[in-house]
């Protein structure tokens, strides 16, 4: 055995989020490590097809969820394009978790604002499980979530979920032009829907992931509105080989996307140099 | 138990016999002539003279081809603990079942002799990254299997700096002892219990009456030459080159001294402390296959890009500055170890006239000049660049 | 090599240094690529201040071939503005075939050719040699292009020609040849078990300019990525091949070569096979089209079955 050696899993279920985002649920084939594994909200693995390769994502499902865990990816390269094709009862290899995680304990008593843009929401819906399942230890939870269009919702289920929660503020969003005719939702990108929402920031700490033009717009509007640099969480991504700091490529300057990340304050991401 | 032993000429080949002969692997120098090559062709294809040598790391046939003229191998002993491609784990799969087989992590005793000083330092430069949080057993294997044996260096030439990033040609780190050359043979000094064990078990080739007014001094004598020699190839502050380098990321003085790289990579190939690899999957039959790790370069166009095609480091220059901050900023500040060890080679590779000495020169220069604000202290006048 | 004179000053170095001056205060071009000397040899300067044009050299040392520095994808030369760039007779004909390929247009640069008498094999020296048969570079013997015609000024008198060296490369191509192919299978498979996929050759290649190069794409892993001797003999031998009639024989890949594969000898050998099937040798000539650019009527179809 050494580190590098994938554990294995079999997939259980299959569900198409969108025409080309898809979320796998898997279940270790040990036994003992279906009990035993754990690991906290933000970190990720090493996920392979055997003959394709590695990729890495965030586990998708959340801590409190036992026996089971959750990928969400998109198909756009050569192992992604292979984890589509499989399927109920085949092997997946996992190894993980690495990285550091979404300091939830730190947040008991406050409210939380969690604002996703696309596949974004992957990292972002396995924190939000992990608060809702503690949802008495939290305040006012707000979730806003938009994506280009109605199809690239990901996670269209739970969004009902959470919408149907009197606990939850739920908003979704769709890009101009991105509306159906019976759509709902809000019509707008996702700044300036977080703009119009307006969570407090008093006593509030907010969690924002997207694609890097959602982060980097999102970042003064919640400054705009009183959320300090330190109460602003992030998750980041860089192309990772070996998850756990050793093939020297996802560095960001000194920091390691993999060890010292991937999930960091908006104080931590601003000092970083311009490398991502 | 002795400090020091003499080992004659003929005692040392002799230990690399017996070690041959007890089924022990020995890796040394080995020197082939630039043109040899097991086909006759190239033998008489090649035009270049045949009193050059090329200097290898090579597993020795017999104790003969053991070549101690301590000249510079032209790849470094880090192929030997972290090889150019190796198996992480192979499996097979039939239907929906999958076998993930394991790979050794145990490896058979093997001993190195005549290593080059900057070579077995940068392993324990290495070793650093490799037990970070996780521990890389194939890498440790390697380790914990290999005794080494340095032979103190007279230094190559004006490229070698081994004495500006923390090491010397005499040094002892990341080996397990050293031999230093003195009429007749060489003077032994182990410096760990592998060290010791080696000369222990192999009595008969060591003498532990050393004359230490004649014999030890000059040993001592000429490894103090050495390092002087080698410290007038560069002096630097690394802790304010590393300074330096950790505040100025966007400096154009990092894009000016990059601008002649073509991005080859071969100064990362011939790098001892270069560890950057790949994972790869290999196919290698119906429902079989290896999972490898391989060597790869940060200076490769597609090293950070991302599937979505974002490449966060896309021009070469950009590439050539994460070289140099991994190698003098990141790697000390996060492990306190410069990730160099002065040995010359990226330098000697680069056909492209990229100078590392020159480089860090530069950017010693640069730190040492008087701050912008006036807030800090005037730093010293910046020093005379090295001769 | 201590028995070996140093080589006579070259005549153009005045006339390069001027017109390098004139170039850059004229406003003509923004930055000179010429050759310096430096601690370890000659090797390739950026000038960009026309005071530094005393820098410029050039002497049997000056092996590179800068034309690597006009590859598209080197967005930080091009940042630098208008080259001006200092070629060979060799390194022009990679100017050509870029041109041809459409991947610069003429006026992009401007071209200070060098009357050039051949350079060293072994370049990185403290001083410039004079070239012997034991050490001018093989690929000398023969150069066709010693007064190029695609430049914007041309400099130096005309040189002796390089001298013979012991051994041409079209003779160890020859004797390579006459061997049975087991041989030559083995010779080959010996050299590329030396490769460590650095892509040395590629890098400094001025003509290897794919934005995304087949080693690099893996839907689907077209060459495997490992240096062991199955994913090299598959790198090396469709490099070749992609350069087939193309390659200016610079030399520069076998130069780079940090493990020293004799990659003249694969690069000479597809030259002949171009030249006698298609009748084509490389020039500098941009309007000389290349084989795998362009057909006529006449092409020879007999190998099409």
């Amino acid at each position: 055995m050494n580190i590098y050696q994938p554990l294995l899993t079999t997939v259980t279920e299959v569900i198409d989020e969108t025409s080309d985002t898809r979320t796998l649920r898997l279940q270790f084939q040990d036994e003992a490590l279906r009990k035993d594994f754990s690991f906290k909200a933000g970190q990720f693995g090493e996920y392979s097809v055997f003959g394709a390769g590695e990729s890495t994502f965030c586990i998708a499902s959340s801590p409190t969820r036992e026996g089971y865990i959750e990928c969400s990816f998109k198909a756009i390269g050569k192992v992604t394009t292979e984890l589509r094709e499989v399927n109920i009862g085949d092997t997946v290899g996992f190894r993980g978790p690495y990285g550091n995680w979404f300091p939830v304990d730190d947040w008991k008593g406050k409210d939380v604002v969690f604002v996703a843009g696309g596949i974004g929401l992957a990292p972002v819906r396995c924190v939000i499980w992990n608060v809702l399942d503690r949802r008495d230890e939290f305040g006012d939870v707000t979730i806003v979530y938009g994506a280009r269009s109605v199809d690239d919702l990901v996670y269209k289920r739970e969004l009902e979920e959470w919408g149907s929660r009197s606990d939850v503020k739920m908003v979704t969003t769709v890009d101009p032009g991105g509306e159906t005719p019976d759509w709902t939702g809000e019509v707008g990108y996702v700044t300036p829907v977080v703009e119009k929402t307006a969570p407090k920031a008093d006593n509030a700490v907010a969690v924002v992931c997207g694609p890097p033009v959602v982060v980097k717009l999102t970042l003064p509007v919640l400054e705009k509105l009183g959320f300090s640099d330190d109460a602003v969480f992030t998750t980041l991504e860089n192309r990772m080989k070996c998850g756990l700091g050793k093939c020297g490529r996802c560095n960001i300057g000194p920091v390691y996307v993999c060890k010292d990340g991937p999930v960091f304050t908006a104080a931590q991401m601003k000092a970083l140099p311009a490398e991502f | 138990m002795s400090d020091r032993y003499f080992i004659s000429d003929a005692d040392l080949r002799g230990l690399a016999a017996d070690l041959l002969g007890a089924g022990t692997e020995v890796v040394a120098p080995v020197a082939t002539d630039i043109c040899q090559s097991p086909s006759a062709i190239a033998a008489t294809a090649c035009t270049l003279d045949h009193s050059l040598v090329d200097i290898d790391y090579r597993s020795l046939a017999t104790a003969d081809d053991l070549d101690l003229d301590r000249g510079l191998p032209q790849l470094s002993l880090k192929g030997y603990f972290l090889p150019e491609h190796e198996a992480l784990c192979r499996w097979k799969q039939k239907g929906t079942t999958t076998e993930v087989i394991e790979v050794p992590t145990e490896f058979a005793p093997r001993v190195v002799l005549a290593a080059k000083p900057c070579d077995s330092a940068a392993l324990e430069v290495v070793d650093k990254v490799m037990n970070w949080d996780y521990k890389d057993e194939l890498w440790n294997g390697r380790r914990e299997a290999t005794t080494i044996v340095n032979l103190a260096c007279p230094v190559i030439d004006d490229s070698c700096f081994c004495t500006a990033v923390g090491s010397a040609p005499d040094d002892v780190k990341g080996a397990d002892g050293l031999l230093t050359p003195v009429a007749g043979g060489y003077v032994y000094e182990p410096a760990t219990d592998k060290g010791r064990a080696l000369a222990a078990t192999h009595k008969a080739r060591f003498d532990a009456d050393v004359a230490a007014d004649t014999v030890g001094r000059q040993a001592d004598d000429e490894r103090a030459a050495a390092r002087e020699r080698v410290a007038g190839n560069l002096e630097i502050d690394a802790a304010s080159v590393r300074d330096w380098i950790d505040t100025h990321f966007e400096d154009p003085l990092l894009s000016q001294l990059a601008i002649r790289c073509n991005g080859c990579g071969a100064c990362t190939s011939v790098c001892p402390t270069c560890h950057c690899f790949d994972i790869v999957d290999e196919q290698e039959g119906v429902g079989r296959g290896t999972r490898r790790r391989c060597w790869d370069t940060c200076q490769a166009p597609t090293f950070t890009l991302h599937a979505s095609g974002h490449n966060p480091r896309d021009d070469q220059h950009v590439r050539y500055r994460q070289r140099i901050n991994h190698k003098f900023a990141i790697y000390p500040l996060k492990f306190g170890e410069v990730l160099c060890t002065g040995c010359g080679r990226c330098t000697r590779v680069c056909h492209a006239g990229q100078d590392l000495v020159e480089i860090l020169q530069a950017i010693d220069i640069a730190a040492r000049r008087p701050r912008d604000d006036a807030s800090g202290p005037a730093a010293d006048e910046p020093a005379e660049a090295a001769s | 090599m201590t028995d070996v004179a140093t080589a006579p000053a070259y005549t153009g170095v005045e006339d390069m240094r001027r017109i390098a001056r004139e170039l850059l205060e004229a406003g003509d071009v923004r930055v000179i690529i010429g050759w310096e000397h430096a601690r370890r040899g000659a090797r390739p300067v950026f000038v960009s201040d026309p005071a530094d044009t005393d820098k410029l050299i050039f002497d049997t040392r000056c092996v590179h071939n800068l034309v690597t520095y006009l590859n598209p994808r080197r967005d930080a030369v091009a940042e630098l503005g208008k080259i001006g760039l200092v070629v060979k007779g060799c390194d022009v004909k990679a100017v050509a075939g870029l041109l041809r390929e459409a991947q610069l247009t003429r006026d992009d640069v401007v071209l200070i050719g060098v009357r050039c008498g051949g350079v060293l094999e072994e370049n990185e020296l403290p001083a410039a040699l004079a070239l012997t048969p034991e050490n001018v570079a093989p690929r000398c013997h023969g150069c066709d292009n010693r007064e190029p015609t695609l430049t914007d000024h041309l400099v130096g008198e005309p040189q002796p020609e390089p001298p013979r060296p012991v051994m041409t490369i079209d003779e160890r191509v020859a004797a390579l040849d006459a061997q049975p192919l087991e041989e030559r299978w083995a010779f080959w498979t010996d050299q590329f078990s030396k490769c460590v996929r650095c892509y040395a050759c590629r890098q400094v290649c001025p003509l290897c300019i794919c934005e995304r190069c087949i080693v690099e794409k893996t839907q689907p892993q077209w060459i495997e990525s490992s240096a062991h001797p199955r994913g090299n003999f598959s790198w090396n031998i469709t490099r070749a091949i992609h350069l087939a009639g193309r390659c200016v024989d610079c030399g520069e890949c076998e130069r780079f070569c940090p493990v020293g594969i004799p990659l003249s000898l694969l690069n000479r050998k597809l030259q002949h096979i171009v030249r006698d099937r298609y009748d084509y040798t490389v020039s500098d000539d941009p309007e000389n089209a290349a084989p795998i650019g362009d057909y006529r009527l006449d092409d020879q179809q007999e190998f099409i079955k």
